[in-house]
């Protein structure tokens, strides 16, 4: 499992050993600010960057 | 004062580990620490029966001997209910929890226990008991039946229990309000000050130490992967069917993704009042982010989403609800042979 | 900078047609404060009503508590950037009446985690026993604002009428003699005659970011402390109307009254006065609005205590719940990494009681925690022989009261430091 998540501490705190910094807690996997395509292109980076992790045997 | 006292069959006298499988006997009257138990407890205190059963026995039929226990301890209109001491032995100590808790809240009478803090027994039910700290050795069998007869006798009495320290039981991890003489302020200097002259110091409150959890291993072939994505933001259908609550929930639910590219924010509402929703009802996917997943499944970077994400609310949410949510979402992981899960959290 | 306090005992208040301090009994001419207040025409109205210590009665809901005070000319002003222009606070003698205090109850709840009744002065019963305000004479000031003006706007007008009702009381005792006087020690990193002896800081949220301020809420010299960054304050700022609280409180709350009468910062002058240790100076903090935020706040102000105050060791307290919280121990573990000792003034945040769900931090180092109750805490409520609310709505809100929970009592459950009660963990 990986975790996508802004509160990095309460993450930290309970154990959760694959973390991926989400985009703030309103909206974790966008960015209202940014256009349609700018942020699918965020959400894609996010989505592969947990992929990542997935197959990552270190602790994040 | 009536009581019923539990015993296993060491302290019970009827032998050691080859008589653990004995079955559930009913004596008249005090037995083993019982005898020293009934004149520690003074006064009208008499034990009118004691349990002895076999600690492999009890442990291999524990519903049958709970109810047993229970159906004799009403039967002898015994207002006090004591299991034990157990020190280290962890059936024992096991067994002895799961009367006193079941009395407890069955018959509703006073219940006392002991054994050592690294019983198993103890990790399971201190919270619900009092249970006396006895450490493991029963060398100290009567310091610890002093302070279980002075716990009972005050449980009895309907008095005021003392902290941990005072009374000599496993702390609870439970918290309840006192007014004391100090201020938070004056407390807050003295405690700052003991602390940066070296001097001693105990802390009103010591944080809580979340076991580790063994990192699962890496997956290792991700586009042959069963991946499912799970939040804990709250995101449901509109109307929230499984009417999964805002706060402390105590509900979650699995929502159909069958052959959807991307989530509509008509289709589904927030039940979570920890955060600002309008990001997320606007478009659903900036929490459960199906679309960028079903593109990483065209490309082949994985082998398929699962067709169902978990839902529920992450909002000020009790540890004694959150743990079981977890617990069955993870029976679920297994039960539809997901291989990695995503989980998004607010 | 040595603020004197001038103490004039209160025993009782009543209406009267002169405003004057007899002894200990303080007339007050209501038309003449009425006036005074009127002159803000957001309000169409002022009334009034005594409380004595002990009586059978509440009010409710509760806006703010201030101790009437009133500076003498040749020092500071009164509620400097508020009712006055904002130059330093702290400064010359200030009179009080002691046992005495404003009360101004709003029109309506605050909201947020007070309820439908916000918070209560509860002036008898089980719960009188938990608050220190049970025991002081009251005037209670009910402002009625004008229908159709913005909230922000009604806000700012219950706080000013406030304090304005404070400062016209205490002067009334700017011609009496006080019955005590006390000047406070020179205190500060530079100070000389307390060497060797532990040099201590206090480290004080003021305001949570989890809601943005009002354009126009004042807090810190009339600021609304959007955007600002940790700052240094002399004590007696604090202590002499620097301050106030916002306008919503959470948990136990936060009232003027007791940044006037700060319990930490007292007890530390106490300390420095017994020369048990050095009081070198305070930090009053935000918590903030996000991990970005909180990072900044947190380093500025753990690098102001150990910088520029060469703190060796902090006190430290929150404004507010959870955010507040990780904040402030987010900064006492900053200030351990760097050698500053600290302790943390936290309240009960578990829900079930139970001491896995209370903490929203695990710092080893941050080991040393006085910890405030009020999460468990409910008592009866019983029928009173008088109800004071701030409008029908509010007093019916309170009617139908028959229990009340310790976090609606103004003053038991308090985060500046004047709580007795404490959660226990068994």
């Amino acid at each position: 499992m990986v975790q996508i998540t802004s509160a990095l501490p309460i993450a930290k705190m309970v154990g959760s050993n694959r973390v991926v910094l989400g985009h703030g807690i309103v909206h974790v996997a966008g960015d209202a600010s940014l256009s349609f395509q700018e942020e699918k292109e965020l959400r894609r980076n996010l989505v592969l960057d947990a992929l990542k992790a997935l197959q990552s045997a270190e602790k994040e | 004062m009536r009581v019923v006292h539990y015993l296993n069959q060491f302290f019970g006298g009827v032998g050691g580990e080859e008589r653990a499988g004995m079955r559930l006997e009913e004596r008249e009257g005090a037995a083993g620490p019982g005898r020293l138990l009934e004149q520690l407890l003074g006064g009208n205190a008499k034990i009118v029966k004691t349990l002895v059963c076999g600690d492999n026995y009890a442990v291999e039929h524990q519903d049958e001997v709970i109810a047993s226990v229970l159906k004799k301890v009403q039967e002898a209109k015994a207002e006090l209910f004591i299991a034990g001491p157990c020190f280290e032995a962890g059936r024992y100590g096991m067994i002895s929890g799961a009367l006193c808790s079941a009395v407890q809240s069955e018959l509703a009478i006073p219940v006392v226990t002991a054994m050592a803090g690294e019983n198993p027994g103890a990790d399971l039910y201190r919270e619900a008991l009092y249970i006396i700290d006895s450490g493991p050795s029963s060398a100290k069998m009567r310091d610890v039946l002093v302070k279980m007869a002075e716990l009972a006798k005050k449980l009895v009495a309907r008095e005021e229990i003392g902290l941990p320290g005072e009374e000599g039981y496993l702390r609870r991890g439970l918290i309840r309000d006192e007014f004391v003489e100090q201020t938070a302020a004056k407390r807050l200097v003295d405690m700052v000050m003991a602390k940066v002259t070296g001097g001693p110091f105990e802390s009103e409150m010591v944080p809580t130490s979340f076991e580790p959890i063994p990192m699962p291993p890496a997956v290792k072939d991700l586009s042959k992967a069963r991946v499912m994505l799970i939040t804990d933001g709250g995101l449901v259908p509109k109307g929230n069917p499984d009417r999964i609550e805002g706060s402390a929930a105590t509900r979650w639910g699995a929502y159909s993704i069958e052959g959807l590219d991307d989530l509509k924010g008509d289709d589904y509402e927030i039940s979570h009042g920890g955060y600002d929703p309008r990001f997320v009802q606007e478009d659903p996917d900036r929490l459960v982010p199906l679309d960028a997943m079903r593109e990483m499944e065209r490309e082949g970077k994985i082998g398929k989403l699962h067709n169902e994400f978990l839902s529920t609310s992450g909002l000020a949410n009790p540890l004694s609800n959150t743990r079981r949510i977890g617990r069955e979402m993870a029976e679920k992981v297994k039960k539809e042979g997901i291989d990695a899960v995503i989980l998004t959290s607010t | 900078m040595r603020l004197t306090l001038a103490r004039h005992p209160v025993t009782d208040i009543r209406f009267e047609t002169a405003t004057r301090l007899e002894g200990t009994s303080l007339f007050v001419d209501v038309e003449e404060l009425r006036r005074n207040i009127l002159e803000d025409d957001s309000l169409r109205n002022v009334d009034f009503e005594t409380v004595c210590p002990g009586e059978n009665c509440r009010a409710a809901p509760v806006f703010d508590i201030i101790e009437p005070r009133a500076k003498e000319a040749g020092g500071s002003q009164d509620f400097p950037g508020i009712l006055g222009s904002p130059v330093t606070a702290g400064m010359g003698t200030t009179h009080l009446l002691a046992g005495a205090a404003v009360t101004v109850l709003g029109e309506r709840a605050a909201g947020g985690s007070g309820g439908a009744i916000g918070r209560v002065l509860e002036m008898s019963g089980p719960a009188a026993g938990g608050s220190p305000y049970s025991s002081l004479n009251h005037l209670i000031v009910i402002p009625h604002a004008r229908s159709g003006i913005p909230n922000h706007a009604v806000q700012k007008a219950y706080r000013v009428a406030g304090l304005k009702a404070s400062v016209y009381l205490a002067r009334a005792a700017l011609s009496q003699r006080p019955a005590s006087i006390e000047t406070f020690d020179p205190v500060g990193p530079t100070e000389k005659g307390h060497e060797g002896l532990p040099r201590v800081a206090y480290v004080g949220q003021i305001f949570s970011r989890q809601r943005k301020p009002e354009v126009d809420e004042q807090i810190l010299y009339g600021a609304n402390t959007d955007g600002m960054l940790p700052v240094l304050l002399h004590p007696d700022e604090w202590l002499d109307g620097a301050l106030v609280p916002s306008y919503y409180s959470s948990l136990g709350g936060a009232e003027t009254y007791f940044y006037q009468n700060h319990p930490v910062i007292t007890e530390l002058y106490w300390r420095h006065h017994a020369r048990e240790l050095n009081f070198v100076g305070t930090v009053a903090t935000i918590a903030g609005s996000d991990n970005e935020d909180r990072d900044r706040n947190c380093r500025a102000a753990a690098s102001l205590v150990k910088w520029v105050l060469n703190a060796e060791a902090a006190v430290l307290t929150k404004y507010g719940g959870g955010v507040p919280h990780a904040d402030m121990a987010e900064t006492a573990r900053l200030l351990e990494g760097m050698g500053v000792r600290t302790a943390v003034m936290v309240s009960d945040m578990s829900r079930d009681r139970r001491v896995e769900s209370a903490l929203l931090f695990n710092f080893p180092e941050v080991n040393a925690i006085v910890y405030c109750g009020g999460n468990g805490t409910r008592w009866n409520a019983p029928q009173v022989e008088r109800v004071i609310t701030g409008s029908p709505e509010a007093g019916e809100a309170l009617a139908g009261l028959r229990e009340i929970g310790a976090y609606n009592v103004a003053g038991v459950a308090n985060q500046q430091g004047a709580s007795r009660l404490r959660a226990v963990v068994y």
